[in-house]
Protein backbone atom coordinates (compact mmCIF):
# COMPACT_ATOMS: atom_id res chain seq x y z
CA UNK A 1 0.00 0.00 0.00
CA UNK A 2 1.38 3.41 -0.93
CA UNK A 3 1.08 6.62 1.04
CA UNK A 4 -2.43 8.06 0.81
CA UNK A 5 -3.30 11.51 -0.41
CA UNK A 6 -5.88 13.47 1.56
CA UNK A 7 -6.96 16.92 2.56
CA UNK A 8 -6.00 17.84 6.14
CA UNK A 9 -6.24 20.66 8.64
CA UNK A 10 -3.38 21.33 11.07
CA UNK A 11 -4.79 21.36 14.62
CA UNK A 12 -1.50 21.43 16.47
CA UNK A 13 2.22 21.12 15.86
CA UNK A 14 4.95 20.16 18.30
CA UNK A 15 8.68 20.17 17.57
CA UNK A 16 10.25 16.78 18.14
CA UNK A 17 13.95 15.99 18.42
CA UNK A 18 16.44 17.94 16.33
CA UNK A 19 14.49 18.43 13.14
CA UNK A 20 11.15 16.59 13.21
CA UNK A 21 7.68 17.92 13.89
CA UNK A 22 4.67 16.02 15.21
CA UNK A 23 1.36 17.17 13.75
CA UNK A 24 -2.16 16.70 15.00
CA UNK A 25 -4.24 16.67 11.83
CA UNK A 26 -7.92 16.48 11.03
CA UNK A 27 -8.65 14.44 7.90
CA UNK A 28 -12.06 14.19 6.21
CA UNK A 29 -12.11 10.39 5.99
CA UNK A 30 -10.13 9.54 9.11
CA UNK A 31 -10.89 12.12 11.79
CA UNK A 32 -8.01 13.09 14.03
CA UNK A 33 -4.61 11.70 13.11
CA UNK A 34 -1.19 12.17 14.68
CA UNK A 35 1.65 12.10 12.16
CA UNK A 36 5.37 12.74 12.26
CA UNK A 37 7.00 14.94 9.64
CA UNK A 38 10.61 13.75 9.53
CA UNK A 39 13.16 16.50 8.97
CA UNK A 40 10.36 19.05 8.65
CA UNK A 41 12.29 21.85 10.32
CA UNK A 42 15.31 21.32 8.05
CA UNK A 43 13.67 20.63 4.70
CA UNK A 44 12.96 23.67 2.53
CA UNK A 45 11.29 21.63 -0.17
CA UNK A 46 8.98 18.94 1.18
CA UNK A 47 7.15 21.01 3.79
CA UNK A 48 7.88 24.58 2.77
CA UNK A 49 5.60 26.88 4.80
CA UNK A 50 2.93 24.25 5.29
CA UNK A 51 3.05 22.78 8.79
CA UNK A 52 1.62 25.71 10.68
CA UNK A 53 -1.58 26.08 12.71
CA UNK A 54 -4.78 26.68 10.71
CA UNK A 55 -3.23 25.42 7.45
CA UNK A 56 -5.57 23.56 5.12
CA UNK A 57 -3.35 21.14 3.24
CA UNK A 58 -3.19 18.36 0.70
CA UNK A 59 -1.03 15.77 2.47
CA UNK A 60 0.60 12.47 1.64
CA UNK A 61 0.33 10.22 4.70
CA UNK A 62 1.87 6.80 5.21
CA UNK A 63 -0.18 4.78 7.73
CA UNK A 64 1.28 1.38 6.87
CA UNK A 65 2.94 0.55 10.16
CA UNK A 66 0.32 -0.86 12.47
CA UNK A 67 0.50 0.61 15.95
CA UNK A 68 3.12 3.17 14.93
CA UNK A 69 2.63 6.86 14.34
CA UNK A 70 1.67 7.78 10.79
CA UNK A 71 4.37 9.45 8.70
CA UNK A 72 3.77 12.64 6.77
CA UNK A 73 5.58 12.29 3.44
CA UNK A 74 4.56 15.56 1.81
CA UNK A 75 2.24 18.53 2.08
CA UNK A 76 1.06 21.33 -0.15
CA UNK A 77 -0.84 24.35 1.06
CA UNK A 78 -4.45 24.82 -0.06
CA UNK A 79 -5.48 27.67 2.24
CA UNK A 80 -3.95 29.28 5.32
CA UNK A 81 -6.69 31.52 6.79
CA UNK A 82 -4.08 34.27 7.15
CA UNK A 83 -6.58 36.80 8.55
CA UNK A 84 -6.68 34.72 11.75
CA UNK A 85 -3.00 35.11 12.52
CA UNK A 86 -2.93 38.89 12.13
CA UNK A 87 -5.83 39.62 14.48
CA UNK A 88 -5.40 38.63 18.15
CA UNK A 89 -9.16 38.15 18.74
CA UNK A 90 -9.55 35.96 15.66
CA UNK A 91 -6.42 34.09 16.73
CA UNK A 92 -7.88 33.50 20.20
CA UNK A 93 -11.14 32.11 18.79
CA UNK A 94 -9.34 30.08 16.11
CA UNK A 95 -6.99 28.50 18.68
CA UNK A 96 -9.95 27.68 20.92
CA UNK A 97 -11.75 25.88 18.08
CA UNK A 98 -8.59 23.99 17.11
CA UNK A 99 -8.01 22.87 20.70
CA UNK A 100 -11.63 21.76 21.08
CA UNK A 101 -11.37 19.70 17.88
CA UNK A 102 -7.97 18.34 18.87
CA UNK A 103 -9.28 17.18 22.26
CA UNK A 104 -12.61 15.75 21.13
CA UNK A 105 -12.35 14.71 17.47
CA UNK A 106 -12.52 10.93 17.14
CA UNK A 107 -9.68 8.91 15.65
CA UNK A 108 -11.65 7.00 13.05
CA UNK A 109 -15.42 6.63 13.02
CA UNK A 110 -18.18 6.78 10.44
CA UNK A 111 -17.01 8.48 7.27
CA UNK A 112 -20.07 10.71 7.00
CA UNK A 113 -19.43 12.02 10.53
CA UNK A 114 -15.72 12.70 10.01
CA UNK A 115 -16.43 14.42 6.69
CA UNK A 116 -19.08 16.60 8.33
CA UNK A 117 -16.65 17.49 11.11
CA UNK A 118 -13.92 18.38 8.61
CA UNK A 119 -16.32 20.57 6.64
CA UNK A 120 -17.39 22.32 9.86
CA UNK A 121 -13.73 22.95 10.79
CA UNK A 122 -12.97 24.62 7.46
CA UNK A 123 -16.22 26.58 7.33
CA UNK A 124 -15.85 27.87 10.89
CA UNK A 125 -12.25 29.00 10.29
CA UNK A 126 -13.39 30.72 7.10
CA UNK A 127 -16.08 32.49 9.11
CA UNK A 128 -13.59 33.54 11.80
CA UNK A 129 -11.19 34.87 9.19
CA UNK A 130 -13.80 36.74 7.16
CA UNK A 131 -16.32 38.20 9.62
CA UNK A 132 -15.88 40.45 12.66
CA UNK A 133 -15.64 38.25 15.75
CA UNK A 134 -17.39 38.98 19.05
CA UNK A 135 -18.68 37.23 22.16
CA UNK A 136 -21.84 36.09 20.40
CA UNK A 137 -20.02 34.43 17.49
CA UNK A 138 -17.70 32.80 20.00
CA UNK A 139 -20.61 31.20 21.91
CA UNK A 140 -22.42 30.10 18.75
CA UNK A 141 -19.31 28.56 17.18
CA UNK A 142 -18.56 26.76 20.45
CA UNK A 143 -22.07 25.28 20.28
CA UNK A 144 -21.73 24.34 16.61
CA UNK A 145 -18.34 22.73 17.27
CA UNK A 146 -19.89 20.53 19.97
CA UNK A 147 -22.67 19.62 17.55
CA UNK A 148 -20.18 18.74 14.78
CA UNK A 149 -18.28 16.58 17.28
CA UNK A 150 -21.45 14.57 17.93
CA UNK A 151 -22.11 16.22 21.29
CA UNK A 152 -25.25 18.17 20.45
CA UNK A 153 -27.01 19.27 23.66
CA UNK A 154 -30.80 18.87 23.80
CA UNK A 155 -32.45 22.25 24.26
CA UNK A 156 -36.18 21.68 23.74
CA UNK A 157 -37.25 18.16 24.84
CA UNK A 158 -36.83 17.11 28.46
CA UNK A 159 -34.10 14.46 28.61
CA UNK A 160 -36.10 12.62 31.31
CA UNK A 161 -39.71 12.53 30.03
CA UNK A 162 -39.15 13.58 26.37
CA UNK A 163 -41.89 16.19 26.75
CA UNK A 164 -41.51 19.66 25.27
CA UNK A 165 -39.81 21.44 28.16
CA UNK A 166 -40.24 24.91 26.70
CA UNK A 167 -43.96 24.65 25.94
CA UNK A 168 -44.87 23.57 29.47
CA UNK A 169 -43.70 26.90 30.84
CA UNK A 170 -42.33 27.45 34.32
CA UNK A 171 -38.79 26.76 35.49
CA UNK A 172 -36.40 24.94 33.17
CA UNK A 173 -33.03 23.50 34.06
CA UNK A 174 -30.07 21.98 32.24
CA UNK A 175 -28.34 18.78 33.34
CA UNK A 176 -24.77 18.65 32.10
CA UNK A 177 -24.20 14.89 32.44
CA UNK A 178 -27.54 14.02 30.85
CA UNK A 179 -26.75 16.46 28.06
CA UNK A 180 -29.93 18.47 27.97
CA UNK A 181 -32.84 20.32 29.39
CA UNK A 182 -34.95 19.01 32.29
CA UNK A 183 -38.53 20.21 32.69
CA UNK A 184 -39.90 21.46 36.01
CA UNK A 185 -41.80 18.30 37.03
CA UNK A 186 -38.79 16.04 36.26
CA UNK A 187 -36.26 18.19 38.13
CA UNK A 188 -35.10 16.86 41.49
CA UNK A 189 -33.41 18.97 44.11
CA UNK A 190 -29.70 18.62 44.83
CA UNK A 191 -28.64 17.00 41.56
CA UNK A 192 -26.57 19.92 40.24
CA UNK A 193 -29.10 21.29 37.78
CA UNK A 194 -28.33 24.60 36.12
CA UNK A 195 -31.30 26.97 36.04
CA UNK A 196 -31.69 28.42 32.53
CA UNK A 197 -34.02 30.97 31.02
CA UNK A 198 -36.20 29.43 28.26
CA UNK A 199 -35.17 32.33 26.00
CA UNK A 200 -31.54 31.22 26.19
CA UNK A 201 -32.46 27.68 25.18
CA UNK A 202 -34.57 28.92 22.26
CA UNK A 203 -31.72 31.13 21.06
CA UNK A 204 -29.24 28.23 21.27
CA UNK A 205 -31.69 25.98 19.43
CA UNK A 206 -31.83 28.59 16.69
CA UNK A 207 -28.05 28.75 16.71
CA UNK A 208 -28.03 25.07 15.79
CA UNK A 209 -30.45 25.55 12.90
CA UNK A 210 -28.89 28.57 11.18
CA UNK A 211 -26.31 28.16 8.43
CA UNK A 212 -22.85 29.09 9.72
CA UNK A 213 -22.61 32.18 7.52
CA UNK A 214 -25.95 33.40 8.90
CA UNK A 215 -25.04 33.13 12.60
CA UNK A 216 -24.33 36.86 12.85
CA UNK A 217 -28.05 37.51 12.26
CA UNK A 218 -28.92 36.03 15.65
CA UNK A 219 -29.25 38.85 18.17
CA UNK A 220 -28.09 37.69 21.61
CA UNK A 221 -28.33 40.04 24.58
CA UNK A 222 -25.66 40.22 27.29
CA UNK A 223 -27.61 38.24 29.93
CA UNK A 224 -28.48 35.53 27.45
CA UNK A 225 -24.86 35.34 26.31
CA UNK A 226 -23.58 35.07 29.87
CA UNK A 227 -26.01 32.23 30.59
CA UNK A 228 -25.21 30.43 27.32
CA UNK A 229 -21.48 30.73 28.00
CA UNK A 230 -21.87 29.23 31.48
CA UNK A 231 -24.00 26.37 30.19
CA UNK A 232 -21.73 25.52 27.26
CA UNK A 233 -18.59 25.94 29.36
CA UNK A 234 -19.80 23.36 31.88
CA UNK A 235 -21.07 21.01 29.18
CA UNK A 236 -17.79 21.17 27.31
CA UNK A 237 -15.68 20.75 30.44
CA UNK A 238 -17.70 17.65 31.32
CA UNK A 239 -16.82 16.09 27.97
CA UNK A 240 -13.20 17.28 27.68
CA UNK A 241 -12.40 16.46 31.30
CA UNK A 242 -10.16 19.49 31.79
CA UNK A 243 -10.33 23.21 31.21
CA UNK A 244 -9.19 24.04 27.67
CA UNK A 245 -5.90 25.90 27.86
CA UNK A 246 -6.86 28.37 25.15
CA UNK A 247 -9.95 29.48 27.11
CA UNK A 248 -7.98 31.97 29.25
CA UNK A 249 -6.80 34.03 26.26
CA UNK A 250 -10.24 33.70 24.68
CA UNK A 251 -11.85 35.18 27.82
CA UNK A 252 -9.44 38.11 27.60
CA UNK A 253 -10.15 38.80 23.94
CA UNK A 254 -13.78 37.77 23.53
CA UNK A 255 -15.65 37.73 26.81
CA UNK A 256 -19.26 36.67 26.28
CA UNK A 257 -20.23 39.82 28.16
CA UNK A 258 -18.24 42.99 27.63
CA UNK A 259 -17.25 44.51 30.96
CA UNK B 1 26.36 -4.51 26.56
CA UNK B 2 27.22 -4.58 30.28
CA UNK B 3 29.15 -1.55 31.54
CA UNK B 4 30.15 -0.23 34.96
CA UNK B 5 27.54 1.89 36.78
CA UNK B 6 29.54 5.17 36.51
CA UNK B 7 29.61 4.77 32.71
CA UNK B 8 25.89 3.95 32.67
CA UNK B 9 25.22 7.09 34.70
CA UNK B 10 27.17 9.28 32.27
CA UNK B 11 25.51 7.66 29.22
CA UNK B 12 22.09 8.24 30.78
CA UNK B 13 22.96 11.89 31.47
CA UNK B 14 24.30 12.50 27.96
CA UNK B 15 21.23 10.89 26.39
CA UNK B 16 19.10 13.64 27.88
CA UNK B 17 20.79 16.19 25.59
CA UNK B 18 18.99 17.03 22.32
CA UNK B 19 20.21 15.04 19.34
CA UNK B 20 22.12 12.52 21.45
CA UNK B 21 20.96 8.92 21.21
CA UNK B 22 22.20 5.72 22.82
CA UNK B 23 25.14 5.19 20.47
CA UNK B 24 26.37 8.78 20.51
CA UNK B 25 26.11 8.91 24.32
CA UNK B 26 28.12 5.68 24.67
CA UNK B 27 30.75 6.90 22.21
CA UNK B 28 31.11 10.22 24.09
CA UNK B 29 31.34 8.44 27.43
CA UNK B 30 34.16 6.17 26.23
CA UNK B 31 35.92 9.15 24.63
CA UNK B 32 35.87 10.98 27.97
CA UNK B 33 37.10 7.85 29.72
CA UNK B 34 40.11 7.67 27.41
CA UNK B 35 40.82 11.42 27.33
CA UNK B 36 43.30 13.19 29.65
CA UNK B 37 41.85 14.09 33.07
CA UNK B 38 41.91 17.81 32.21
CA UNK B 39 39.36 17.33 29.39
CA UNK B 40 36.77 15.82 31.72
CA UNK B 41 37.46 18.35 34.45
CA UNK B 42 37.20 21.29 32.08
CA UNK B 43 33.91 19.99 30.67
CA UNK B 44 32.46 19.31 34.11
CA UNK B 45 33.45 22.74 35.37
CA UNK B 46 32.06 24.48 32.28
CA UNK B 47 28.71 22.73 32.74
CA UNK B 48 28.62 23.50 36.47
CA UNK B 49 29.43 27.18 35.87
CA UNK B 50 26.90 27.55 33.09
CA UNK B 51 23.87 27.83 35.36
CA UNK B 52 25.80 29.61 38.10
CA UNK B 53 27.27 32.39 35.97
CA UNK B 54 24.49 33.07 33.47
CA UNK B 55 21.94 35.72 34.36
CA UNK B 56 19.21 37.57 32.48
CA UNK B 57 20.09 41.06 31.28
CA UNK B 58 17.83 43.44 33.20
CA UNK B 59 17.26 45.55 30.06
CA UNK B 60 16.90 43.17 27.12
CA UNK B 61 16.38 39.84 28.96
CA UNK B 62 19.06 38.08 26.93
CA UNK B 63 21.22 35.47 28.62
CA UNK B 64 24.48 37.07 29.73
CA UNK B 65 27.26 36.83 32.30
CA UNK B 66 26.87 40.48 33.34
CA UNK B 67 23.79 42.66 33.50
CA UNK B 68 23.35 44.92 31.55
CA UNK B 69 24.76 42.77 28.76
CA UNK B 70 27.50 43.85 26.33
CA UNK B 71 24.93 44.81 23.66
CA UNK B 72 22.93 47.03 26.04
CA UNK B 73 26.17 48.65 27.31
CA UNK B 74 27.58 49.34 23.83
CA UNK B 75 27.51 53.14 23.33
CA UNK B 76 27.88 52.73 19.55
CA UNK B 77 24.47 51.10 19.26
CA UNK B 78 21.39 53.14 18.40
CA UNK B 79 19.01 53.15 21.40
CA UNK B 80 16.13 54.53 19.30
CA UNK B 81 15.83 51.19 17.47
CA UNK B 82 14.46 48.24 19.42
CA UNK B 83 14.23 44.78 17.88
CA UNK B 84 11.77 42.46 19.65
CA UNK B 85 12.50 38.72 19.38
CA UNK B 86 10.99 35.58 20.92
CA UNK B 87 14.11 33.87 22.29
CA UNK B 88 17.81 34.58 22.96
CA UNK B 89 18.73 32.35 20.00
CA UNK B 90 16.76 34.68 17.69
CA UNK B 91 18.66 37.66 19.09
CA UNK B 92 21.95 35.89 18.38
CA UNK B 93 20.84 35.10 14.81
CA UNK B 94 19.96 38.73 14.07
CA UNK B 95 23.05 40.11 15.79
CA UNK B 96 25.25 37.71 13.81
CA UNK B 97 24.13 39.40 10.57
CA UNK B 98 25.98 42.56 11.62
CA UNK B 99 23.20 44.51 9.86
CA UNK B 100 21.37 45.65 12.95
CA UNK B 101 22.98 48.22 15.23
CA UNK B 102 20.07 48.92 17.54
CA UNK B 103 19.04 47.34 20.83
CA UNK B 104 17.13 44.13 21.50
CA UNK B 105 14.30 42.90 23.68
CA UNK B 106 13.60 39.18 24.33
CA UNK B 107 9.89 38.47 24.89
CA UNK B 108 10.47 34.97 26.25
CA UNK B 109 8.33 33.14 23.67
CA UNK B 110 5.27 33.67 21.51
CA UNK B 111 1.55 33.61 22.20
CA UNK B 112 0.39 30.01 22.06
CA UNK B 113 -3.02 29.70 23.73
CA UNK B 114 -3.21 25.98 22.89
CA UNK B 115 -0.07 25.46 24.98
CA UNK B 116 -1.34 27.74 27.74
CA UNK B 117 0.98 30.62 26.82
CA UNK B 118 -0.88 33.91 27.02
CA UNK B 119 0.28 37.53 27.29
CA UNK B 120 0.95 37.12 31.03
CA UNK B 121 3.60 34.49 30.28
CA UNK B 122 5.52 36.91 28.02
CA UNK B 123 7.43 40.08 28.94
CA UNK B 124 4.93 42.41 27.33
CA UNK B 125 4.52 44.65 30.39
CA UNK B 126 8.30 45.01 30.62
CA UNK B 127 8.38 45.93 26.93
CA UNK B 128 5.69 48.58 27.42
CA UNK B 129 7.71 49.96 30.31
CA UNK B 130 10.88 50.07 28.22
CA UNK B 131 9.16 51.90 25.36
CA UNK B 132 7.43 54.31 27.76
CA UNK B 133 10.80 55.89 28.64
CA UNK B 134 10.64 57.66 25.27
CA UNK B 135 14.11 56.81 23.98
CA UNK B 136 12.85 54.13 21.58
CA UNK B 137 11.46 55.57 18.33
CA UNK B 138 10.99 52.37 16.31
CA UNK B 139 10.07 48.89 17.49
CA UNK B 140 10.91 46.15 14.98
CA UNK B 141 8.78 43.07 15.63
CA UNK B 142 11.02 40.15 14.69
CA UNK B 143 8.96 37.26 16.02
CA UNK B 144 8.92 34.12 13.88
CA UNK B 145 6.82 34.24 10.69
CA UNK B 146 4.49 31.44 11.82
CA UNK B 147 0.93 31.63 13.22
CA UNK B 148 2.04 32.17 16.82
CA UNK B 149 4.78 34.64 15.88
CA UNK B 150 2.48 36.68 13.63
CA UNK B 151 -0.26 36.76 16.26
CA UNK B 152 2.29 37.84 18.89
CA UNK B 153 3.58 40.64 16.65
CA UNK B 154 0.05 41.96 16.14
CA UNK B 155 -0.84 41.62 19.81
CA UNK B 156 2.32 43.49 20.86
CA UNK B 157 1.70 46.21 18.28
CA UNK B 158 -1.84 46.60 19.63
CA UNK B 159 -0.44 47.08 23.15
CA UNK B 160 2.26 49.54 22.03
CA UNK B 161 0.06 51.55 19.66
CA UNK B 162 -0.96 54.14 22.31
CA UNK B 163 2.70 55.10 22.67
CA UNK B 164 4.53 57.48 20.36
CA UNK B 165 6.58 54.88 18.51
CA UNK B 166 6.84 53.50 14.97
CA UNK B 167 5.97 49.80 14.74
CA UNK B 168 7.46 47.67 11.97
CA UNK B 169 7.49 43.96 11.14
CA UNK B 170 10.41 42.08 9.56
CA UNK B 171 9.83 41.37 5.86
CA UNK B 172 8.42 38.15 4.45
CA UNK B 173 9.70 36.52 1.31
CA UNK B 174 11.75 33.88 -0.43
CA UNK B 175 14.81 32.61 1.44
CA UNK B 176 18.21 33.01 -0.20
CA UNK B 177 19.06 29.80 -2.05
CA UNK B 178 15.35 28.97 -2.14
CA UNK B 179 13.55 27.41 -5.07
CA UNK B 180 10.33 29.00 -6.38
CA UNK B 181 9.12 25.64 -7.66
CA UNK B 182 9.05 24.23 -4.12
CA UNK B 183 7.91 27.32 -2.24
CA UNK B 184 4.34 27.53 -0.93
CA UNK B 185 2.03 29.98 -2.68
CA UNK B 186 1.63 32.14 0.45
CA UNK B 187 5.37 32.84 0.65
CA UNK B 188 5.55 33.54 -3.09
CA UNK B 189 2.52 35.84 -2.78
CA UNK B 190 4.10 37.72 0.12
CA UNK B 191 7.38 38.05 -1.82
CA UNK B 192 5.44 39.69 -4.63
CA UNK B 193 3.53 41.94 -2.22
CA UNK B 194 6.81 43.10 -0.69
CA UNK B 195 8.82 43.35 -3.93
CA UNK B 196 11.27 46.21 -4.28
CA UNK B 197 12.83 48.14 -7.12
CA UNK B 198 16.29 47.10 -8.25
CA UNK B 199 18.69 49.99 -7.72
Amino acid sequence: MRAQSSEALVLRGVDFGESDRILHLLLPDVGRLTAIAKGARRSRKRFSGTLDLFQHLRVLVDRRRRGAMARLDGATLLRNFDEIRIDPSRFALGCFLLELLDRLAPEGGARADTQRLFRFALDSLALVSERPVDGALRVLLELRALDALGLRPEFSRCVRCAGDALVRGGAVSFHVADGGVVCGPCAREGEGLLAVHPGTLRALEQGLRFELHQLHRLALGPELLAEARLLLGRFERFHVGVELRSRRFLEERLPAVRV
Amino acid sequence: MRTAPPIDRLVAALKRLPGIGDKSATRLAFFLLGAPDAVGQELGEAIARLKRDIVLCAECFDLTDASPCAVCRDPKRDPSLLCVVEEPADLAAIDATGKFRGHFFVLGGALSPIDGVGPEELRIRELEERVRHGIVKEVILATNPNAEGDATAHYVSERLRPQDVTLTRIAYGMPLGGDLEYADHVTIGLSLDHRRAID
